[in-house]
Parts: structure tokens; sequence; C-alpha cells
């Protein structure tokens, strides 16, 4: 087995399958047989679903050879985190101890669709439990263990779609699906040194997904670069009428790269960050100016992180109401999940109805802060990824400062984390280009030239066999 | 962060609808974590309350009425 190939991307992987130098079978096997390999070393595996996979890439094969071509993820193995329901006997555990057993008998609209684009689900992949809802402070938050980063197992992967980094990260599979409510698909991008993309609110449908919080949850893509992120969310994306909150919009990804951007820092972004982080930061600034116009903007004074802390409480109480009332969070892994949503019961609810009518003010406030500059940079986490029986977080949710996060999510905006450099042992580090609503081609546009200019994308973590 | 508003008057009482629900099932440390979360909970409230708003300022929600299939 070739080690380039479980660190090709989708792009090239598709190439070599349409041109028959590889069989959607044989690729799968590969990534099958990594994933048993390597998904306990890092805890970053539920199930892996090798049967499924199997028909999957068979029919793949056959459709392929009969001329018939899906598009550019047809016959290409991926992960699913697993708090997206999959048919057939499939387990969808939300990474809770409680749900170890839980199946369900459909499949998620994601699923559905990246089965409609031909790409073959080969594993349900890790996750900290309920999507790190219930306020754990340390990363042994799962059933089925710490999640350990490829980079240094004794460092975790960050989270909640802690598998997902992973799995990308060791050449599991060539792409996953996470989740976002509030850092989820960033953190583990960062953590683990790959391409995370968190798309506009609405974008993608939610119908099968464990719900954290109806307001701020969105599935996207965690790949090796920029552009396998927009072949992704091409196949994914577009209205459901499952789900409501999808947006009536297509998303047709546009791979052409403009020639000059302008990009936007919020003032203060590196406060408070690691010395490694704020370097990295800069460098790449540096580097990208060589393309792009970079401006340091103030954003104006509003209360942006309790806005989006309330909506969150709020809806994640709810969502997980009777499970909390029944006792059961005594269940879960964490210590502090057993009574970390508690005080949750008391946020009131003019205070949430307050918060969802400031979060109409913080968009248009936020928004035309954005509206001159093509995105808005910043490093994607304060730190590199930190060790794995440590805890992360000192105190519950809602103490330090994360504008980018608490504007991103709030808002409901997009943003794209790609690798830029090393930490301390070793760790990757990220950026973030986040945009305006539904900017996704320019974001990921932004991104993959930032690709072209480095090569962070290109190291993978020295695991081999 | 000292709380001064309408959110301090109602901190004492929502941390005892927490205990008084939930106190059962936790230890003394747990429940001095849990009045920190209130804390937070309450200063997040007038952080809140402290932005004025207009009658026009609606809430960003969109209620699609379902129908299903005839």
């Amino acid at each position: 087995m070739s080690l380039d190939l479980v660190f090709t991307s989708i792009r090239e992987l598709s190439t070599l399958i349409r041109e028959g130098k590889i069989s959607s079978t044989e690729l799968t096997e590969v990534f099958l047989n990594r994933l048993e390999e390597l998904g306990s070393r890092y805890n970053a595996v539920v199930t892996v679903t090798r049967k499924r996979a199997m028909e999957q890439a068979k029919r793949a094969e056959e459709e392929i050879s009969s001329g018939v071509y899906r598009g550019p993820l047809h016959g290409i193995p991926y992960g699913a985190k697993d708090l997206l329901a999959t048919s057939g006997g499939i387990p969808t555990t939300w990474g809770a101890a409680p749900y170890r057993d839980q199946a369900f008998d459909y499949d998620a609209t994601v699923i559905r669709k990246l089965e409609e684009a031909g790409a073959v689900l080969s594993a349900k992949l890790a996750m900290i439990e309920l999507a790190g809802g219930m306020g754990y402070r340390q990363p042994n938050a799962s059933f089925t263990g710490p999640p350990r980063n490829p980079w240094n197992p004794r460092m975790w992967t960050g989270g909640s779609s802690s598998g997902s980094g992973a799995a990308v990260s060791a050449g599991m599979v060539p792409f996953a699906i996470g989740s976002e409510t509030w850092g989820s698909i960033l953190s583990p991008a960062n953590n683990c040194g790959v391409s995370g993309l968190r798309p506009t609110y609405g974008r993608v449908s939610r119908y099968g997904a464990m719900a954290l919080s109806w307001t701020l949850d969105k599935l996207g893509p965690l790949c090796l670069t920029a552009d396998d992120c927009g072949l992704v969310l091409e196949a994914i994306a577009g209205a459901d009428a499952k789900d409501p909150t999808t947006a009536d919009l297509t998303f047709k990804y546009n791979d052409s790269l403009p020639k000059h951007f302008k990009l936007a820092v919020f003032n203060g972004v590196t406060e408070d960050i690691q010395d490694e982080i704020r370097e990295n930061f800069e460098r790449s600034l540096t580097v990208l100016g060589k393309v792009a116009t970079v401006e340091e903007i103030e954003i104006p004074d509003f209360p942006y992180e309790a806005i989006t802390r309330t909506i969150l409480n709020a809806e994640s109480f709810s969502a997980f109401e009777d499970f909390i009332e029944g006792g059961r969070t005594s269940e879960l892994t964490a210590p502090e999940d057993h009574y970390g949503p508690f005080a949750r019961s008391v946020v009131l609810a003019r205070d949430y109805l307050r918060a969802i009518r400031l979060r109409g003010v913080m968009s248009r406030i936020v928004d035309e802060s954005m509206a001159p500059y093509d995105a808005v940079a910043a490093p994607s986490r304060q730190s590199a990824a930190t060790p794995v029986d440590e805890v992360f977080r000192r105190e519950a949710p809602g103490t330090a400062r994360d504008i980018m996060g608490a504007v991103g999510n709030g808002a409901g905006l997009p943003s794209i984390s790609v690798p830029n450099g090393f930490a301390g042992e070793g760790l990757p580090t990220g950026i973030q280009f986040m945009g305006r609503a539904f900017d996704e081609n320019k974001i990921i546009a932004i991104a993959r030239t930032y690709q072209s200019l480095t090569d962070w994308h290109k190291k993978h973590p020295p695991i081999g066999h | 962060m000292v709380m001064q508003g309408t959110a301090s008057k109602d901190y004492e009482v929502l941390f005892n609808a927490v205990k008084n629900r939930y106190g059962s099932r936790i230890n003394a440390e747990e429940l001095e974590e849990v009045r920190k979360a209130v804390e937070r909970i309450a200063e997040a409230s007038e952080l809140l309350r402290s932005v004025e708003l207009k009658n026009g300022d609606e809430p960003f929600l969109i209620l699609k009425p379902y129908k299903g299939k005839d």
C-alpha cells in the first residue's frame, strides 16, 4: 500500500478512479484497512461500516465502468461524525454511553446526498459526547476514549468532531463530515492540521443530525485541502423539505481563483493567544500580502459572546431536557458533564428572546463591518492542541473571549480553517477565513490561494503503517 | 464582573431554583461549579439587558407553517 495514496486529495483520487488507475473497491479496501488498523490507536472510530462500504464501492465501480460518472466524490470513501443517522443497523451513538446502542432506520440527508454523489460511507467517527454540549472541560469526554492527536498522541484532537479531524489527519479517510455549534469543526481542523469548513447556517440540511442547538448547528467537511472542502460542500448543500431552516439556495462550487483579495483582521484578535500562534498568523498575513490587502478594523463593542452563549445555553438545555431531567447525565463520561447543564435550566425566556433579537442587530452590525472585505482572517484557535489528560478550559464555557466564534456562529457565518504552521511539540496551528453569509466560494478561494503559496497542508503526521 | 442591574436581583432566586431542583444529585464541590455557571448566566443576562432594543428589533426567527401530504 502506498502511503501517498492515503494522503491524496479527493480531486487527485477522483482522477485516478475516473482514469481507471485504481478502482473504488481497491481504494475503499485501503481506507477500511487503515480505519481498522489506526482507529482504535487514536480513539477516532466508533464503527467501521465495512459491509455498506464495499457494497457502495462495488456499485460505484460498476457504474463508472459502464460510463455513469456521478462526479468527483464517486467511489471516494468518507467518514461521518457519529451524530448523523445511518440506516441498516449501523449505530448512531452521539459519542455518549447512554446512546451506544442507538440506531435509526433512516439516513440523515447529508448521508443520502453523499450516497447520491457516489461517495462510500466507510466509518462512523468518534465525537465528544453530545457534541460537547454538556460543558466538558477536558478531552476524556467520549465513551470511545479520549481522542488522540495523530501528530502527537499525548495531545488531543480538539472537538467535538474529534474523530473527523483525526481520521482525515491520519489518512484513514480522504474526507469526513463534522458539525459545528461553536468551534467543533474549526477546533479539530486546527489541532489535527487539516482543512475544515463551517458553512453558512442553513446551507446544509440538519435532518437526521443530532440537535444540540437548533439555530447554531451546522454540518460541514474536513478534508486535506480547501479545494476538497468545496467539492464536498457542493455535494451536501441545498434546500431540504425535511429541514425547513435550509436556505432555498443551491451551492455551485466555483474553483476559479481571483487575483486579489481584501482581508480584514478584527482589532485585538491576537491578544491572549499563544506566542507561536500569533507568530504563525502574522507570517501567514505576510504571505497573503502578495495577493491581498490586509487591514485591521474595529468591530463595534457589543455583547457578542453573551448573545451566542445565551442562545446555546437555552437551546442545548431544551434539546436534552428530558435526558437531563431523567438523571441520565450521570451516565456520561466526563464528570463535569454530569452537572454541566443544570444551570442552563434557569435561562429566562425573556433573556433567550432578547438574545435572538440582539442576534439580528449583531448580524447587521457585523455584516456592515465585513461588507468592504472578502473575508475576515484570524487564528483558527487561541492555542495548539493540549494534553489529552489535562483540562483545556479552567471553568465552564462562557468565560473566555472568542469573538470570531461568537460572531461567526451567532450570526451563522461561514469560516474555513487551514493549516498555517506548527507550535510547541510539533503541533499544527491554523488560520481561518470567515466570510459574509453564503460567501463560501470566496473563503474557499482565499484558503486555496493560501495553500498555493504554502505547503503546510502537504505535511502529514509521521504514522506510517 | 459585579452585577448591578436586574440580573443581580435574579441571581439568588435562580441559583436557589437550580439548587432545589438538582441539589440532591450533586456534591458540594459540583454545586459550587453550578453556582458559578448560574452567575455567568446572570452576568450574560445583564449584558444583554444593557443594550437598548426597539420594538422593531424582531427575533431572528422564521416560522414556516407546516402542512403534510394530502
